[in-house]
């Protein structure tokens, strides 16, 4: 028997990290697609065990736990294996790595008590803010702590990859950074630049507001600047995603990825647009001119480029595959691919429903058409199409890959991990299509009883209690997924023998390498100062435009107007003021 | 390149079904069937386009005030 070669076997240190981030990351999977379910099921008013007022504090966590543990924690681990599988070296000091991972798992704690605290009276803390935490919404501060905790977690591990690549650009000066590197870094710049928005907003406003520090907060400001990393947030969950299409998807299918080139300009233009976008968020929003969010939309449709690529690319990559399978003809190669493995299964569909979900988030995108659906409950299916199966689904797909690669163990059962991966793409499609519908005749979001007296939603096609039970039924699936996600994760790792038939830790070829492009494309200093001028262009006239509209701190206490212009009117009252 | 990626293609996965029967090439590929599905998919859209103009200026009726808009909606 040939000797294995998995990354367990490469890496061991590494991979115990990488074990832990993933556990983390499958910990909060289950607790908040269990959370998921009981709203299901109360909005629904298929069964309420809750009293409504608890609702906000089960959306919070469920937002929390699913769009910022669950995925951010999978990354962190993945993109440790693609630094050093791709670099072929180990992380420089195992410590610092242990260090961003404790850190990031202190925040999650501090965020996961304090919102635990709205359901527990013996817990003192209250943070029913939900996951976008908007002001007036006030939480107790360990929330916010927790939060930036979290997040400069995030940072370390980022400046692990970049020290990493350093070093390894020292003893390789004259190579192309590999594939999967050049994914990491690219993702982590835009991450970084957009994640300054999100601590300035806590920790220059709600953090001292919600400690007494200071008495009030501009709310438009505080919810702009959570916009410049809240969108930017939904590229950091996809990004190792597409990593994953690029890198694994093609090997899956038998196949190589297509172009090395095309990925990389995929990359670079998340790099470059992912942050000038996310007054996007707020096309509803009074106070932010007309003209802002048209550059913002603007922003928006090319961001739909890279997208676009990634479809052509990653079918292209499964074409070869299925080719090289033996695939024949022009639509019959499909049933050549490897439908019975459920990390390509798993993938495949996710990558499917994220072409659904690429229409709905044109309409969203869409700054006249975005009126119909704002606020509504299509955009929870939109979300739950991208992050909800684009993401989530692919990451557990990878994880039948991973897992035998990180433990040394065979998956505990391969078939129920089929299932399990189906099982998730008809429970999103019953709810998923359900929400999209619902809110096009204005079923809102966010909302314990969207059931009114002496008013009814009046659907086109069908009837709100059709939709309800389709929404029922769906979570219903997806949890039943999810816990067979993680027995299967369970079984396989305690119950697990180790097994010397793992396959390589390999990533896919390409058909045509980076040598096919210019130096230029790894130019990330380039990209990056781009990225910044983007944002200043999209940024700073509506910043300073809602600065001086409601001042720094909002209208409670004196604003501060940093006004170019001296406004006559001011100094008329200040010289008012002094007078007798 | 590193090692990693000169391993190429992973004929060890337990879990292929087939094993790879060809190797093609950069310029023996001809991606025709992606072509098809691209295509499947553009119309798609165009399709759901031309729905969503029904849904929103002929179902709901007009969302964006303002004379010369609203004029279109009520169209």
């Amino acid at each position: 028997m040939a000797m294995r070669n998995a990354y367990i076997d490469q890496f061991p240190e590494e991979a115990r990290v990488i074990r832990a981030a993933l556990w983390s990351s499958f910990l909060a999977l289950m607790i908040g697609g269990t959370l998921g379910l009981i709203q299901g099921l109360h909005r629904t008013n298929v069964l309420r065990f809750i009293p409504s007022q608890d609702y906000y504090t089960v959306l919070t966590a469920h937002g929390v736990l699913l769009v910022i543990t669950f995925t951010i924690f999978f990354l962190v681990g993945i993109f440790t294996w693609a630094v050093t599988t791709s670099l072929d070296r180990g992380v420089k000091d195992i410590r610092f790595t242990w260090g961003w991972y404790a850190m990031m798992s202190l925040g999650t704690l501090l965020v996961g008590v304090s919102i635990l605290g709205g359901v527990v009276d013996q817990i003192p803390m209250n943070a029913d803010v939900l996951y976008t935490f908007y002001s007036p919404f006030q939480a107790h501060p360990a929330f916010y702590v927790g939060f930036v905790l979290f997040v400069v977690g995030t940072w370390l591990a980022g400046f692990d990859w970049f020290r990493t690549w350093w070093a390894w650009k020292k003893d390789n000066p004259d190579e192309r950074i590999p594939l999967p590197t050049f994914m990491a870094l690219t993702t982590m710049l835009f991450w970084y630049l957009s994640s300054i928005g999100v601590a300035i907003s806590i920790l220059a406003f709600l953090l001292p507001w919600s400690l007494g520090i200071i008495d009030s907060v501009n709310p438009l400001l505080t919810r702009t600047l959570f916009w410049f990393f809240g969108h930017p947030v939904v590229y950091f969950w996809l990004m190792p995603a597409y990593m994953l299409w690029y890198t694994m998807l093609p090997k899956l299918s038998g196949g190589k990825l297509f172009s090395d080139p095309l990925a990389r300009v995929v990359f670079v233009l998340f790099l470059i647009l992912s942050t000038p976008v996310g007054i996007h968020h707020q096309y509803l929003d009074p106070g932010i001119a007309e003209g802002f969010k048209f550059i913002a939309m603007t922003n928006t449709m090319f961001l739909l480029l890279p997208s676009l690529l990634t479809a052509f690319t990653v079918v292209a990559s499964m074409e070869h595959g299925a080719r090289q399978r033996g695939g024949e003809g022009y639509l019959s190669w499909l049933k050549a691919l490897p439908w019975r493995d459920p990390a390509f299964t798993g993938m495949a569909l996710a990558g499917l429903m994220f072409a659904a979900g690429g229409f709905s988030g044109m309409i969203n995108a869409g700054l006249s058409i975005n009126y119909l659906v704002h606020n509504s409950w299509w955009v929870v299916g939109h979300f739950h199409l991208t992050v909800g199966t684009a993401v989530a689904l692919t990451f557990m797909a990878a994880s039948y890959w991973f897992i035998p690669q990180l433990t040394g163990k065979e998956i505990w059962n391969r078939s129920l991990g089929l299932v399990q991966v189906v099982l998730w793409f008809i429970g999103m499609t019953f709810m998923s299509n359900a929400m999209h519908r619902a809110g096009l005749f204005g079923i809102p979001r966010r909302t314990a009883e969207p059931q009114y007296e002496g008013f009814s939603f009046d659907p086109a096609v069908g009837t709100v209690a059709e939709i309800d039970a389709q929404v029922a039924l769906g979570a219903a699936l997806l949890t039943l997924s999810v816990y067979l996600f993680i027995t299967n994760m369970v079984l396989t790792t305690i119950g697990g023998s180790t097994s010397d038939a793992i396959p390589d830790n390999t990533y896919a070829g390409t058909l045509s390498g980076p040598e096919d492009s210019p130096a230029i494309i790894d130019n990330l200093k380039l990209w990056t100062s781009i990225a910044v001028v983007l944002v200043i262009i999209a940024y700073s006239l509506p910043l300073a435009s809602i600065i001086d509209a409601g001042g720094l701190f909002g209208p409670g206490i004196d604003p501060w107007k940093p006004s170019v212009v001296v406004d006559p009117s001011l100094v008329l009252e200040s010289v008012r003021g002094v007078m007798p | 390149m590193s090692s990693a990626i000169e391993k190429g293609v992973d004929g060890k996965h337990p879990t292929d079904e087939t094993d790879q029967v060809r190797e093609l090439d950069h310029d023996e590929y001809d991606p025709i069937g992606t072509a098809i599905l691209v295509g499947i998919y553009f119309l798609i859209l165009v399709a759901l386009w031309i729905f969503m103009y029904f849904i929103e200026f002929l179902g709901n009726g007009p969302t964006v005030t303002g004379v010369l808009l609203t004029v279109v909606g009520l169209a």
